[in-house]
């Protein structure tokens, strides 16, 4: 508790000299060019990690959550009452995922999935869809926005799994009893289930989207870390988590930048709280309706 | 005449099926990579994987990961042995004056907690521990972990102990004991398998943590910290070893990287299985 007080103040008290000297330019300039010794010349522009942490965690919940709503339909309904193990086995599964180490994503993102992507959906995006702003630039390398926005879908759907799962499980029986009586197809009583699970799947998307904000160091070895509007998904950009895991440990040689790195800090502590906080009280409303 | 409804269902079932195993399609992958490419630079270099310091780069051989793997050993003895006594008490509090508004704050706190980026706990500990102290130290890192621990803790520990049914602690005021022995002795007793669980879980999440590292513990990567006066010293670790040695051009050390992160998706394994059993036994 006193952690969280201790952060929340540090960032603030060592954010304000930067917003001071700089003002709003850290908000819509677009370049990073630190001066050793001059910080008149030099220019700190939030906006490109600001912009790519938001794309990418966008990316990221809108891919993970068709995948994470599928897994709970097919775990609790789709998987036959009386193989139990199985059902057991599938949730060990995805708990496994929430449980390696994100560095291990990490590696296999620059390493493995970074490659494939290139060569077998980026080409053929570029060619295909050229004409469509968000896919015209040639990608060149692997580490690309849309790489960042896919290894994090994979790494926040556990989670989103989770929280949708255990509101899944609330559901009155009676409800259940009283879609199947009436001869709903599977298709027909999963209209109804997740039309009552609403609040809970904007929860789970929420809790998502505050994760893959947050995540730094996967993200910082796929996402290419270039000062690039990430206005095209298939260049590389940087994201304010990643910016922060490459400069804040050099940033002490240039004046001011440890105080906008920490006032990035400042910013995705305040999108990771309201995400969550947002989150639970659509939880709380569930528990409401059910 | 084909029934429509039933062919939709068909459909949706398919759909459901296939976007499922998309979904845990990655993890398969995930894990034959590391189980494969791992396994391949750790019989490369046998024992000597976990006992060297790494191969310079472009080297024809790997090294080992010796000064991380002890690094790693001292951050997770350190962080559970700062962060346990924080977590229980905390977990402790919550249950107790569950109530009461500041316990409610307490539990509303932690939670949010948990939804911090780990790596803005790694910025915090740099300006408060490693400013102060003057360099990078693997006691700054053990307290970043730490951090990152507790709220995992805490809302284990904090289940088990309302696990507890109500009737033990009124046995216990019954025959005189004081709130806090009932507490301590009786409650924490009663719970201490699910407590064991919390431990075991918070050092599983802190061991695999890379971004509070970043700024805390340095990359000390030859030295090995033996004696305890060490942790005041620079570290290593194994997470950290990965993240630097995968964004090198050198495939020497992307072949140890990939034997790092096997030798740490088993250790978390481990300590993910023993608290599987812990919490199995209490069930039974």
């Amino acid at each position: 508790m006193v952690v969280l007080v201790l952060l929340l103040s540090i960032l603030v008290y060592y954010s304000i000299p930067a917003v001071e000297y700089y003002g709003s330019t850290l908000f819509t300039s677009t370049k990073w060019r630190p001066v050793e010794g001059d910080p008149s010349a030099s220019s700190y522009g939030l906006l490109v990690p600001l912009a790519g942490t938001l794309v990418t965690a966008v990316i990221a919940v809108v891919l993970a959550t068709p995948l994470s709503v599928s897994a709970v339909f097919f775990s609790e309904e789709l998987i036959p009452a009386r193989f139990r193990g199985v059902r057991d086995v599938f949730a060990s599964l995805v708990d496994l995922m929430a449980g390696i180490p994100t560095i291990v994503y990490g590696l296999w993102g620059v390493a493995i999935l970074a490659p494939f992507l290139k060569d077998n959906l980026y080409e053929a995006l570029y060619e295909a869809l050229g004409f469509i702003p968000l896919f015209s630039c040639k990608p060149v390398t692997g580490s690309t926005v849309l790489t960042a926005g896919i290894l994090l879908s994979i790494m926040i759907m556990p989670f989103m799994y989770a929280v949708m799962r255990e509101a899944y499980r609330q559901i009155p029986s009676t409800y259940r009893e009283a879609a199947l009586a009436l001869g709903t197809t599977k298709y027909e009583y999963s209209k109804i289930m997740f039309g009552m699970l609403r609040p809970a799947l904007l929860a789970g998307l929420l809790i998502g989207f505050g994760r893959a904000a947050g995540e730094t160091v996967a993200v910082a070895l796929v996402i290419g870390n270039t000062f690039n509007m990430p206005s095209c998904l298939l260049a590389p950009s940087y994201t304010i988590s990643s910016l922060i895991a490459n400069q804040f440990a050099n940033a002490s040689l240039y004046p001011y930048m440890t105080n906008v790195l920490l006032l990035g800090g400042l910013i995705l502590l305040l999108i990771g709280l309201a995400s969550n906080i947002l989150g639970l009280m659509y939880l709380r409303r569930v528990r409401y309706v059910a | 005449m084909p029934d429509v409804r039933r062919i939709k269902e068909k459909v949706f079932i398919a759909a459901i099926v296939a976007l499922t195993m998309v979904a845990v399609a990655p993890l398969f992958h995930i894990i034959a990579s590391v189980a494969i490419k791992g396994s391949k630079a750790v019989i490369e270099a046998g024992p000597s994987f976990i006992l060297d310091t790494p191969a310079p780069p472009g080297a024809s051989y790997t090294g080992g990961i010796g000064p991380a793997l002890l690094g790693s050993a001292w951050l997770g003895v350190l962080s559970a042995l700062l962060g346990t006594p924080l977590a229980l008490f905390t977990a402790v509090f919550i249950v107790e004056f569950r109530d009461s508004r500041l316990g409610r704050a307490a539990r509303i706190f932690t939670n949010s907690l948990l939804e911090v980026p780990t790596v803005l706990i790694g910025m915090l500990v740099y300006v408060v521990v490693v400013v102060p102290m003057g360099g990078y130290s693997i006691l700054a890192g053990a307290i970043a972990l730490a951090i990152v621990m507790l709220p995992y803790t805490v809302s284990y520990v904090e289940r088990a102990l309302d696990g507890v049914p109500r009737t033990y602690r009124e046995a216990g005021f019954s025959i005189g004991m004081t709130r806090s022995q009932v507490v301590f002795r009786v409650v924490m007793g009663i719970a201490r398998r699910g407590v064991l669980a919390g431990i075991l879980i918070g050092i599983a999440k802190a061991i695999g943590e890379t971004a509070p590292l970043l700024f805390t513990v340095g990359s000390a990567r030859n030295n090995y910290p033996t004696s305890p006066s060490d942790v005041l010293e620079p570290g290593d670790a194994v997470p950290l070893l990965i993240y630097q040695f995968a964004q090198s051009p050198f495939d020497n050390w992307h072949d140890l990287a990939w034997g790092a992160a096997l030798v740490l998706t088993l250790i978390v394994l481990l300590v993910f299985i023993a608290m599987r059993v812990v919490v199995r036994e209490v069930r039974v």
